[in-house]
């Protein structure tokens, strides 16, 4: 196993003991929505403006099930990902047919849509008080309202979501993606139909998004319009941005980050976003590839000096 | 027989024709050059082969198979492939990897595309590997293509067509931007590629093409001037006054 694995093991079992419940567990589902968007951004190259739009859907179907017909949460967690997937897939359906500038547009504008369609839609999603009444129903015997019993199902959730999210990335597809991301032009030219994969990538993004927002709706039992909003949608840039868009981990980082200061700091000092800001103009200036690279940079930092010391004596 | 043909083959952008009535057959086997000076629509030519966009009008034949209009990447699938004028590479990807993604683009299945890993693939990645050795890159297979000299991008270009185990080769001005000496290499590869090939070559170098070609044929203005050996064309009067002009000492 390695010392990654071992760190976000290491981290699963500490974050409880030092942090609310409620705070760990949504590191994790963050984390989660980060890994889905980061096989856009990170790997694709794709700047996607709209991935609350898969998040918040995934959350208000699957929300409104379990409400009303108290569905078992596997089989909520399965509406989840289908509906984040099929969400994506009609998104970037028509995202993929533009590029740059006029891609990103058009993820946030096709997210303001589905944001309004919430907005209006108050019979079933409640529009702006959101939709609550969201249950956790309990599962073969173990009761989820049970704060720290809901954190280790969303942690294991995580877990599986990480290993299949780097099974993909190191298969053809992740190489594939990448070689889009480095030049569309080539990749066409050797063979494959870039806007088909950057669909595919669209849509195992969006169920990873759906996940996300179906644990979300569980953890607060509720889901409120901003989940379906561009700030969520911004939100997850960010804090994969922070964290490192180069990496299979950044988006993990990113979300600590993000929803440690958001949690945490917001308590303490209103202007918290402030902080954000500050630190995302320090990564787009210095560190292009997030707290990743700046890790990165500071070991081998450590090792020349050690280095020259040796040299020195 | 011609293993890749054109027939009246034309390309309009607005009132621009860049490729005009061009009517072309590459013998398989053989190493078809087409020179002519800048801007005469040879490149041009090559995108209309490879599916970048489609003809105004005219046909495109490879094989016995009409293949005007398929788009670019399933063009790539029928065994044409092309190095490119400008140096159009993965930078971020290793040298491996960047022939890797061409050969698995041309592998028999994609079976375990997205769960299978990647250097799970034996025989994707010796053709990568045959292909970095067949232009001198084997060395340097785990370097990213980004840190490697303008010389070696070039032969990169060529090792990504090699290793899309193509049935025709399309290269676009392999040696532009070399030092004499990187264009002596690049001469020397391309002549030992010769023979394993059909070969479809761009140049505006006159030196380069004589010594290498079977065929060679004149683009001028879009259209095709004149066709022949290369003594032939040497020799040719129509040649001489309209491409080579004050080149050739008379």
């Amino acid at each position: 196993m390695s010392r990654a694995w071992l760190a976000v093991l290491a981290a699963v079992v500490v974050l409880p003991l030092t942090v609310r419940h409620a705070i760990a567990t949504e590191i994790w589902i963050f984390a989660i929505f980060g890994l889905g968007l980061n096989l856009l951004l990170g790997y694709t190259g794709l700047l996607s403006f709209g991935q609350s739009t898969f998040f918040g859907s995934a959350a208000y179907v699957a929300g409104y099930l379990l409400k009303q017909y108290a569905i078992n949460v596997f089989v909520a967690l399965a509406i989840g990902v289908v509906v984040g997937a099929v969400s994506a897939a009609l998104v970037g359906y028509l995202c993929v047919q533009r590029s740059g500038l006029y891609f990103i547009m058009l993820t946030f504008a096709l997210n303001q849509m589905f944001y309004f369609i919430a907005y209006q839609w108050t019979t079933v999603t409640g529009g702006e008080d959101g939709m609550p009444g969201i249950g956790r129903p309990a599962l073969l015997g173990v009761d989820f309202r049970n704060p720290l019993a809901y954190y280790v199902f969303v942690a294991a959730l995580f877990l599986l979501s990480l290993w299949i999210m780097k099974r993909i990335v190191e298969s053809p597809l992740g190489k594939i993606l990448q070689a889009i991301r480095e030049n569309d032009v080539r990749a066409e030219a050797v063979g494959y139909d870039v806007p088909s994969f950057k669909l595919l990538a669209f849509i195992i993004g969006g169920g990873f998004s759906g996940l996300a927002g179906v644990l979300y709706a569980m953890l607060f039992g509720i889901v409120p319009l901003e989940a379906i909003g561009f700030v969520f949608s911004g939100n997850v840039v960010f804090a994969t941005l922070i964290g490192g868009s180069g990496s299979l981990y950044g988006p993990i980082i990113g979300s600590f980050v993000f929803i440690w200061l958001s949690e945490s700091v917001s308590v303490v000092w209103e202007r918290w976003p402030l902080l954000l800001g500050v630190a995302f103009v320090i990564v787009v200036l210095f560190f292009r590839g997030g707290c990743v690279e700046a890790w990165a940079r500071f070991w081998s930092w450590r090792e020349r000096r050690r280095a020259l010391e040796g040299i020195a004596q | 027989m011609a293993l890749l043909r054109t027939e009246t083959l034309t390309k309009a952008f607005g009132a621009l024709t860049a490729v005009n009535g061009v009517t072309l057959e590459v013998q398989a086997g053989t190493l078809h050059s087409i020179i002519g000076p800048n801007g005469a629509g040879k490149t041009t030519l090559f995108n209309l082969l490879t599916g970048q966009f489609p003809p105004t009008s005219g046909r495109i034949v490879f094989d016995g198979r009409d293949i005007t209009g398929t788009p670019a990447h399933r063009i790539a699938h029928l065994g044409l492939a092309r190095s490119f004028q400008r140096t159009n590479v993965f930078p971020a990807l290793s040298l491996l990897d960047n022939a890797w993604i061409a050969a698995f683009a041309r592998g028999r299945s994609w079976r375990g595309l997205v769960w299978r890993r990647s250097d799970g693939y034996a025989e994707v990645a010796e053709r990568a590997r045959a292909a970095l050795a067949d232009v001198g890159l084997a060395d340097k297979a785990d370097q990213p293509a980004r840190e490697i000299s303008h010389g070696e991008q070039r032969q990169l270009e060529l090792a990504i067509a090699l290793a899309a185990a193509p049935r025709v080769l399309l290269l676009d001005e392999p040696a532009a931007g070399l030092s004499p000496d990187e264009m002596q290499k690049m001469v020397a590869l391309v002549r030992g590629l010769k023979g394993r090939y059909t070969i479809v070559l761009i140049e505006h170098k006159m030196d380069i093409i004589m010594g290498v070609s079977d065929r060679v044929s004149v683009m001028h203005f879009g259209s095709l001037i004149a066709e022949g050996t290369p003594a032939e064309i040497q020799r040719n009067p129509e040649v001489r006054r309209a491409y080579l002009g004050g080149m050739v000492a008379e």
